[in-house]
């Protein structure tokens, strides 16, 4: 037997049985919770045109992109995320609505990561994307929304921490900063890396206060964070715009009784130039990265042809159930399934079985039939 | 919550924990089960500060903190660009400095001159690549070793050699010079972005006192 036919792929896997069971499981509660906030359920393609995935919309570099060809040679990517897919869908359906829209998805993505890392390349993500909603409403009902699908799970113990990606552009602008310079400070920050954020302030002749302001504020994460201290520092309408939006937030928040899980971080800057307001991320223990993030990208719908304010986030099933597992986090499964016996043979023993197990399908309880041995 | 967790170092190997050991017992942490030599145990622990810390292969260091094996790491800057992983890179601990530099016999010299195509030989080729290709815009065939690197261009495996030059005496014996400096190296110390954000009290402490304490020393 050829023994190479039994092997899945480096970064894909088999699940099955108990795990299985599991993640169904947590799917489901995560989905009760997303829909109780009156999201509907949209399915969009596994592949699309490598232009949805561009490098000006997407967040996954070219090279970690699965891509093939169609007949016509147009070249097909398997999605990395599910974002893009969403825009368009909705520029293409709901042109011309004003009302807030209010999407939620599931589904496996796929990132063609390097080897032995340790890394999935085929992942399910769960998220929700709030449509033409520019409020502080909408900010607050999408992060007391992660809050809720966390703790629907069993998660107790985790953090969500909040940026403002203005209040930094705001920042730069008022010191007279040149693009070069925003961008590898970002880098810097963003990598909550001091030193070097400190060298490079230094190489580029960045002239005081805003030397002593920026390395302020690369620091400026965790619990004590005072959203008052980082306005005061500040003179640009832009950044203190940017701190009242997360004053405000916090507000709501409280509303929502959810403000013990959240921090803020304003050196919190993504990578990805299309966040414009409000970003954030969830953290937990017994996984490396954060299994939450998301944020507002109030242009990226103009790609597709659409003006309107968007705000969403992603969550990813699989590092959810790990960390549940290393965080031996007990997960109620359903019952289990209830085993009858027939005799071999015996028309009338598997008549009456077969009645029985009727009866209690009818009332949902799961039974296998089994010949007798 | 975070006070009842331990926080776990990952030291890479040999001189660099050592260094790094000196300079946690000058801030007050300290690992007696560390100190004995004979002991045979892989991962060491301070009951009383809830700390733990194991000694990990250089390379291997960066994958432990990225996974969240380990909350911190020490390790050369040299192994942090080399795996390129997603770590938080937040201090600075001053030693350990060398170089990493492009070095060879003089002839060589004229070889990085031109766009002209060369062999380089490596124990970092991501290092090597990136330098050649992003920054002298140079096409180069990188050939990757374990060690000894300097043999390359002695036996013409290689026209040159990337690697760490601390004092420049192996290379000054074998008749290699210093063609290049790519950058400074030193010890770093790294940390895993979710441990930054849920024990984030905890760790900035830490960073701040050994901040300090380096900046004393100056």
């Amino acid at each position: 037997m050829n023994r190479q036919l039994l092997h899945t792929p480096e970064g894909v896997r088999d699940i099955y049985g108990k795990e299985y069971a599991k993640k169904i499981c947590i799917e489901n509660k995560i989905h009760e919770a997303v829909k109780s906030y009156g999201y509907e359920d949209i399915q969009t393609p596994t592949f699309e045109y490598f232009d949805v995935f561009s490098k000006e919309i997407g967040t996954t570099p070219s090279k970690e992109l699965y891509k093939f060809f169609d007949k016509e040679g147009d070249t097909l990517v398997l999605r990395p995320d599910f974002t893009p897919s969403i825009a368009r869908c909705v520029a293409k359906y709901f042109c011309e609505e004003k009302e807030p829209i209010r999407l939620s998805y599931m589904g496996n993505t796929f990132t063609n990561t390097s080897n032995l890392q340790g890394k999935l390349k085929e992942v399910t993500q769960m998220g929700v994307e709030l449509i033409n909603e520019p409020s502080v409403e909408a900010d607050a009902e999408m992060i007391s929304l992660v809050i809720e699908a966390l703790k629907s799970t069993g998660l107790t113990k985790f953090q969500v921490s909040i940026g403002e990606v203005e209040y930094f552009k705001g920042l730069c602008e008022e010191a007279g900063l040149d693009e070069e310079t925003e961008l590898d400070l970002r880098a810097c920050i963003s990598g909550k890396n001091y030193f070097a954020t400190e060298e490079l302030l230094n190489e580029r002749q960045v002239a005081e206060p805003y030397r002593s302001i920026i390395l302020k504020v690369a620091d400026m994460f965790g619990s004590m964070v005072s959203l008052a201290e980082a306005k005061s520092l500040v003179k640009n309408a832009r950044s203190q715009a940017a701190i009242e939006r997360l004053e405000k937030l916090y507000e709501v928040l409280k509303l929502y009784g959810v403000e013990e899980y959240i921090s803020f971080d304003l050196g919190m800057l993504s990578k990805y130039r299309y966040y414009t307001g409000v970003i954030f991320k969830a953290y937990t223990y017994g996984i490396g990265n954060a299994v939450v993030t998301g944020g507002r990208y109030n242009t990226l719908l103009n790609y597709f042809g659409k003006d309107a304010a968007a705000i969403g986030f992603v969550l990813v099933i699989d590092d959810i159930l790990e960390a549940l597992d290393r965080q031996k986090v007990e997960v109620k499964l359903p019952d289990e399934k209830q085993k009858l016996f027939y005799q071999a043979d015996n028309k009338v023993d598997f008549a009456n079985k077969l009645a029985e197990a009727k009866k209690l399908r009818e009332q949902g309880i799961p039974v296998e039939l089994l010949k007798e041995n | 919550m975070s006070e009842e967790r331990y926080l776990t170092f990952a030291l890479g190997k040999g001189r660099l924990a050592n260094k790094t050991l000196e300079l946690f017992e000058e801030i007050g942490i300290t690992c007696e089960e560390m100190k004995d030599k004979n002991s045979r145990k892989l991962i060491f622990v301070n009951e009383e500060l809830k700390l733990r810390f194991f000694l990990a292969k250089g390379p291997d260091v960066p994958t432990y903190v990225e996974l969240g094996a380990a909350d911190i790491g020490v390790v050369g800057k040299d192994t942090i660009v080399e795996e390129n992983r997603n770590v938080h890179e937040v201090l600075d601990l001053g030693f350990g400095k060398c170089r990493m530099c492009v070095c060879g016999p003089e002839s060589a010299r004229e070889l990085l001159k031109h766009h002209e195509r060369i062999r380089v030989a490596s124990k970092y080729p991501n290092m090597a690549k990136d330098y050649f290709y992003n920054k002298k815009h140079q096409t180069v065939d990188i050939i990757k070793l374990n060690g000894s690197v300097e043999l390359g261009p002695l036996v013409e495996l290689s026209d040159v050699i990337v690697d760490i030059v601390e004092t420049g005496s192996t290379l000054r014996e074998n008749g290699l010079e210093v063609l290049e400096e790519i950058c400074p190296l030193s010890a770093r110390m790294i940390v895993n972005p979710v441990s930054m954000q849920m024990q984030t009290e905890r760790i900035k402490d830490l960073v701040m006192r050994v901040r300090q304490k380096l900046a004393e020393k100056q």
